[in-house]
């Protein structure tokens, strides 16, 4: 029997048999043509929930993606909090959102909203989510994501600040982190009670780019596993995600019990896969920018095949799919995925 | 103890403080090395610069990390900040020169443009840091009033890339001569050639040890 797309997606998170092989992703996918279609700019699109719901869904009508997912933007959490957003209106080119205030120095600096759900864009992308669930909720998955704590850290502290601190005076930001923790678990709950379907914890800034595989184990993991911990109670499958080379922390990053793991292009997923064995579910890994907006049909195609031969579950792109990319090359993800025998074949 | 020992005792503390990340004891070594008469500018290569190498390659061997290097980058700039006033230029080769740096818009890292900076300064170049976020035609701005030799653009998103092209293209529009140099996560050595740039780093750990291996070249120039 043919599954809807909601279905396909769900099932294939949570390592079930599926029909054919989902493509879908986790974080954001607004495309240039999808704001075209209904006459949005994109500076616009993060302040709206009709206008946000309108150019994630774009790219399921245009293009077939399996998943709809808002929000856009890293601010949300950190906007929340108390940071200025600044969504550069006045610029010609295309930028995300970012945040003016590393108003964080101590724990005592962050105030948790009384009521996390109303707080900042939290009730925006609320909006949006519900939105999105009454008119496409049958048939496509609708997803969400939240920052990690670290990463999250670094949108409200001065970068140099938290890493340095992390490492000479690990228990000040250790309380710092256990307040974003609480945060991330409100603004998660908040997403998944309006009707979320999956969620991806996006913990990129722990990467072992930056950090050592000691401080991830030492002073992030621990939180990150109280989040999936208190959002998967709600019922709701969590993807984890970290960016850059992560196979030296891959293990620690499957044992926090998320229904899947994601990694970014810079892992090599066929060595991932074999660290994690058959059973966890390992998205990833194609490079959004080379491959999608700048490749052809031909690397779409291979880069596609390339990620489930590597032992990649479904293929999901490493981060955000950059918006000047063609729906043309998404369509090609879509069929490329659906030609593949899904690694659980349930056809 | 011969003075040309004692010198050398003193850079292998400075070195020795920076790999350590102990800026205690870099401090110590460059005020005594000040206080006994010894050259400043060969103590902030060969003992400063020297250190920071070691630290580059603990990096690329992933015994340090980002926050390692942030710490002896700190105690670097320690000793740096007593040797560098007394620094006498006479008889040396012109002062090398100045240079405009920062992050360009809609970019809020600046980690990597932080280390350039300091590689920057290690080899005496005058540095006006524009910081992070920074709008394009304050680079064509910046440089048009200091008269800088190198501009410096950074950039860790892909989201960034296309204001650095106009960054480029705005540049040269101005002065022809001026050098531009590429760093970040997304600007790979194609597309620094397609925006017309003089040089680049390839990613955010190249950032870092691309910085680091620049210092490294200046020494032995």
């Amino acid at each position: 029997m043919t599954m809807t797309h909601k279905e396909r997606v769900l099932k294939t998170i949570k390592g079930e048999p599926v029909d054919k092989m989902p493509a879908f992703t986790g974080f954001g996918a607004v495309l240039v043509e999808g704001l075209e279609k209904y006459g949005l700019r994109f500076a616009h699109v993060h302040l709206d929930a009709d206008e946000m719901a309108k150019a994630a869904a774009a790219t399921s009508e245009l293009a077939g993606l399996e998943a709809i997912v808002v929000p856009f933007d890293m601010g949300v959490e950190a906007e929340a909090l108390g940071a200025t957003l600044n969504t550069y209106p006045h610029s010609e080119d295309l930028l995300y959102p970012t945040l003016r205030d590393k108003f964080v120095h101590t724990a005592d600096d962050i105030n948790l909203p009384a009521d996390i759900a109303n707080a900042g864009r939290v009730p925006l992308v609320t909006e949006a989510i519900k939105k999105l669930k009454e008119q496409y909720g049958e048939e496509y998955a609708v997803a969400s994501w939240v920052l990690g704590p670290f990463t999250l850290a670094g949108q409200v502290m001065d970068l140099n600040e938290l890493l340095k601190m992390s490492f000479k005076e690990p228990e000040k930001a250790n309380a710092i982190l256990d307040k974003l923790s609480d945060m991330i678990i409100g603004v998660g709950k908040a997403y998944i009670a309006a009707g979320a379907d999956y969620l991806s914890l996006r913990e990129m800034g722990a990467t072992s780019d930056v950090l050592s595989p000691r401080a991830y184990k030492k002073q992030i993991k621990g939180f990150s596993q109280r989040i999936v911990e208190e959002l998967k109670a709600t019922g709701v499958p969590i993807v984890y995600h970290i960016c850059g080379d992560t196979n030296m922390i891959i293990e620690d990053m499957a044992e926090l019990g998320a229904d899947a793991v994601s990694v970014d292009q810079k892992n090599d997923l066929k060595a991932s896969r074999e660290k994690l064995g058959d059973e966890v579910v390992l998205l990833g890994n194609i490079n959004p920018w080379d491959v999608f907006t700048q490749g052809s049909k031909e690397d779409v195609q291979r880069e596609v095949r390339a990620s489930v031969e590597a032992g990649a579950d479904a293929v999901w792109p490493g981060c955000d799919i950059w918006p000047t990319t063609s729906t043309a090359n998404i369509k090609t993800w879509v069929e490329t995925s659906h030609e593949l025998t899904p690694r659980r074949n349930g056809a | 103890m011969g003075s040309d020992e004692r010198k050398q005792e003193l850079f292998g503390k400075m070195k020795e403080g920076v790999i350590e990340y102990d800026e205690d004891q870099v401090v110590e070594a460059a005020n005594a090395l000040v206080d006994e008469g010894f050259d400043a500018y060969e103590g902030i290569m060969d003992g400063l610069a020297a250190g920071m190498e070691v630290v580059g390659e603990l990096f690329d061997s992933q015994e340090y990390f980002v926050p390692e290097v942030l710490m002896c980058a700190d105690a670097l700039y320690a000793g740096l900040d007593i040797l560098r006033p007394r620094v006498d230029m006479t008889g040396r080769e012109a002062v090398k020169g100045e240079v405009v740096i920062g992050v360009v818009e809609g970019d809020v890292h600046d980690i990597g443009k932080n280390l350039v900076k300091m590689m920057f300064e290690v080899a005496g170049f005058t540095v006006h840091d524009l910081g992070a976020d920074v709008p394009i035609d304050e680079f064509v701005e910046k440089q048009i009033n200091t008269n800088s030799d190198i501009v410096a653009l950074s950039a860790m998103m892909t989201t960034t890339m296309m204001g650095m092209k106009k960054a480029i293209v705005k540049l040269k529009e101005k002065n022809p001569d001026v050098m531009i140099m590429l760093g970040g996560a997304p600007v790979t050595g194609e597309i620094a050639d397609m925006f017309g740039a003089d040089g680049y780093s390839e990613n955010a750990s190249n950032a870092v040890s691309e910085a680091i291996k620049m210092v490294a070249a200046l020494r032995k120039m």
